[in-house]
């Protein structure tokens, strides 16, 4: 009976030792805190591999530093994010699991699209450091030079171009607006549909549609077999700096701009967890937060393309709901590929 | 178009980095192990040891990845042999002739074909990856709907009736597996048949689907046997007969090669992969043979015909990967998360600026082939003895394991219900004369045949005419209707040869 006991205690012992060895290490967190007592875990609702995954175990050693517990990913991937939300939903409020997670777009379209049961407002934002904008881009090969181009060819037949997108995404409604913009009608137009940013990108560079709508950063290795077009933002993107923006070719246009950007990456909890556990949620924002601060932790995402910016809870969670409400006006959009 | 001094500089990277060694056999191992439990995929066990990976230098970890590709291509057609249970979804052509073998107590001569094929095609996709790598992935990229959807429509011509007694329940069976591989979201964002259960949104999860359809139609008829092999004197485990397979595969060159093209071309399309290389490299043997009768029933050259196939299409990805940046499927894709953990982006820019490391890369897997031909080798040798197991012992253990395998995918209990679910489907078909290969055949296809026709269509504007614009795609249905019309003479000749002389017999 004693043995049993003694392991535990031992074991405890070491934790302990470990944490304290941690405070020590990073002196902002009070040493009497008892949570995290456990690992952490990082629930990423993509497989391995992808922008999210890599994300979250690339902040893991920066994040265990700041809360002196080890920092584990879990991989939870299926049905457009639905199954890891589902799964995060069902996990009890004490603050040992975050997501990381791309929640805007996948978030509200999850539940326009696939009618998942949980709201877009019960999720808390508390860092989206990276975003991902959809861009208009054609095959070098197609020799298409401007947007202008496509919106002319477009509005003489609208059969004469074909639109590689994905369907229920952030692009799909990027586009569907635009067309609309220009009094192009959608339905006459050769959408073609992709089930993935991948697929679509290499359609667009293949050169098997004729204009692509999608996210602009997973074209970057392939940069050289695409023209880009337009980009869907109102400000300069850093990847592509020469590419002429939604916001300067509505006003030519005459058009009111409107789009919702194609991915908010970052680190997510619950709404309910936040109001349940104060305390414990500062604890983890302030760890975020110092982890995407540390300079160390900058050099070494920003090597990996990884962004790291600090936007905190407040204009995260703005960012994040008002794609969310963008999304929801034009559900109709979306239910029509 | 071989770059030679950025050759020299990739053998003195190789030669001067013991680290870029020493993970050849650990990777090697781990992908045979995985593979060879049925329910991980290959590109599974890249998965589990990527994180691993993180604190390794670039070259050792793109070299462990790769070990552990290699070692799983070929580890999946273990099981497949052995228990007719493909190990990974790129071994199910495996089992149609590979298991028959077993059953006839040529398993150690299965296995080593399997070994030996698999290995010289990892080696004739490295050899054309490192010789027609740019040339091959522009090719690739060109591939589009129309040409996707005929190679799709081949395979399942060429499959579609496999195994079945008669031609009709072949194709009712196939038709079964296209129903089940279209449940989910389509690429055009439609819901099918998903019954409201979230873990169908993404379809039927095909692996438990296809171990529980493969292992119940296959276990339950071993029900009365007491060991896979029935001929007690047959039940060897020999180096020697495992070697004599091997040879098989020296004697069967055009099989081979034939797998090893379809393999690498198929296996460089963006979103194929092995899985399809293996069915239609299988497919085209049995078609093209003057005696397609005798596949299905131990035929050394369809083990040989499927896992040249699926052993090099892992260069055929690798050159699209390489090349372009894209990853072909999940392994693949991986690499190039490793890529990006080790501060370095795929694509044709790092193809230029680092020679070297591709080359270095390119000639790692040479050595791995050779080196897979070794442990491989030891382990058939291993894996073989569970023929002497009883089969009270055996299939319990393996139905324990598949369960617990398809748990593992996901993580949750939807895999064992679904193996569970396909089990009983299995049971029920085979019970009933219907070839159960021939389902998941449709599973397998049926998803690509009809994401890709969906996509055609919508380029054309639903115009039919456009097909014309695709003569590559037009081409692939006339050779298949030609190919078809010929066999179909043959069969009438040889029908009606056969009738002449009963008919003679008679008389």
């Amino acid at each position: 009976m004693t043995k049993p006991i003694h392991a535990v205690s031992r074991r405890q012992a070491l934790l302990l030792a470990a944490g304290a060895g941690a405070a020590l290490a990073a002196p902002g967190i009070a040493r009497a805190q008892t949570f995290p007592d456990r690992p952490v875990t990082l629930l990423v609702p993509f497989a391995t591999g992808g922008y999210n995954d890599r994300l979250a175990r690339a902040m893991a050693p920066f994040l265990q530093k700041q809360l002196g517990q080890p920092v584990t990913v879990m991989n939870r991937p299926g049905g457009g994010t639905v199954l890891g939300n589902t799964f995060f939903m069902q996990q009890p409020d004490d603050g040992y699991m975050m997501m990381v997670h791309s929640a805007g777009p996948y978030i509200p379209l999850s539940i326009l699209t696939r009618n998942a049961r949980y709201k877009a407002e019960d999720f808390h934002m508390i860092n989206l450091p990276s975003r991902d904008l959809t861009l208009a881009a054609a095959a070098t090969s197609k020799g298409i030079n401007s947007i202008d181009e496509v919106v002319t060819r477009l509005k003489a037949d609208p059969r004469s171009l074909s639109i590689g997108v994905q369907p229920a995404s952030a692009d799909l409604i990027n586009m569907a607006l635009f067309l609309q913009a220009h009094g192009i009608d959608r339905s006459r137009v050769r959408v073609v549909t992709y089930d993935g940013g991948g697929p679509a990108r290499t359609a667009t560079a293949g050169g098997h549609v004729d204009v692509g709508f999608v996210g602009g950063e997973g074209f970057l290795p392939i940069r050289d077999r695409i023209k880009p077009l337009l980009m869907f933002t109102d400000e300069k993107s850093t990847d592509y700096p020469d590419v002429p923006l939604l916001t300067d070719h509505a006003r030519a246009a005459g058009f009111q701009p409107q789009s919702v950007d194609g991915s908010q990456r970052g680190f997510v909890v619950l709404k309910r967890f936040v109001d349940a556990q104060p305390e414990r949620y500062r604890i983890l924002e302030q760890a975020v937060e110092r982890a995407t601060k540390d300079p160390e932790c900058i050099s070494t995402l920003g090597n990996q393309q990884l962004a790291t910016t600090w936007y905190g809870p407040e204009a995260s969670n703005r960012a994040y709901l008002s794609s969310a409400a963008v999304m929801a006006q034009y559900a109709d959009l979306l239910k029509q590929a | 178009m071989i770059d030679f001094p950025a050759f020299g500089a990739a053998i003195s990277l190789l030669a001067g980095s013991p680290q870029a060694w020493i993970w050849v056999v650990p990777g090697l191992l781990i992908g045979l192990v995985f593979g060879a439990l049925p329910g991980i995929s290959v590109s599974m066990a890249m998965a589990l040891v990527l994180p691993a990976t993180l604190y390794m230098d670039f070259l050792p970890a793109i070299i462990f990845l790769t070990s552990v590709y290699t070692g799983a291509g070929f580890g999946g057609s273990i099981p497949a042999i052995l228990i007719n249970i493909p190990g990974t979804s790129s071994a199910v052509a495996t089992t149609f002739d590979g298991y028959p073998m077993a059953r006839k107590g040529l398993h150690s001569e299965a296995l080593g074909a399997a070994l030996v094929s698999s290995c010289i095609g990892v080696l004739i996709s490295y050899i054309i990856l490192f010789v027609l790598v740019q040339p091959l992935a522009e090719v690739v990229l060109r591939i589009g709907p129309f040409e996707m959807a005929a190679i799709g429509i081949w395979g399942l011509v060429l499959l579609g009736s496999i195994g079945g007694s008669t031609v009709a329940k072949g194709l009712f069976a196939a038709a079964i597996g296209v129903l089940c591989g279209t449940v989910g979201m389509n690429t055009a964002g439609y819901m099918r048949g998903d019954m409201g259960i979230p873990w169908l949104l993404d379809g039927v999860p095909t692996i438990p689907a296809m171990v529980g359809l493969l292992a119940a139609s296959q276990l339950f008829a071993l029900v009365n046997a007491k060991f896979i092999v029935e001929n007690k004197e047959n039940r060897t485990i020999s180096l020697r007969r495992i070697l004599a397979g091997g040879r098989l595969v020296l004697g069967s060159p055009g099989t081979l090669l034939r797998g090893s093209a379809i393999g690498v071309f198929v296996g460089a399309v963006p979103g194929v992969g092995s899985s399809i290389a293996n069915l239609i490299s299988y497919g085209e043997t049995r078609r093209s043979s003057p005696d397609p009768e005798s596949y299905g029933t131990g035929n050394p050259r369809g083990v040989i015909a499927a896992e040249s196939a699926n052993s090099s299409s892992e260069g055929g990805s690798m050159a699209t990967m390489l090349a372009l940046g894209i990853p072909g499927g999940g392994a693949t894709a991986i690499l190039l998360a490793a890529f990006a953990m080790h501060n370095v982006i795929g694509g044709p820019r790092f193809m230029e600026q680092n020679r070297d490391i591709v080359y270095a890369i390119i000639l790692s897997n040479f050595a791995q082939a050779l080196v897979l031909l070794v442990i491989g080798a030891g382990f058939v040798f291993v894996a073989s003895t569970i023929v002497r197991l009883p089969l009270r012992y055996l299939i319990p253990t393996v139905l324990v394991m598949s369960t617990m395998g398809a748990f593992a995918i996901e993580g949750s209990i939807a895999g064992p219900l679904t193996l569970l679910a396909f089990a009983v489907l299995g049971w029920l078909m085979s019970r009933y004369g219907f070839p159960v290969a021939a389902i998941v055949v449709g599973l397998l296809l049926g998803k690509l045949i009809e994401t890709e026709m969906l996509r055609a269509y919508q380029l054309a504007g639903g115009d039919a005419v456009r097909v014309l614009d695709y003569p590559v795609a037009v081409g692939i249905i006339l050779l298949m209707l030609v190919s078809l019309a010929l066999s179909l003479r043959r069969d009438l000749r040889r029908r009606a040869a056969l009738k002449t002389d009963t008919a003679a017999a008679v008389d």
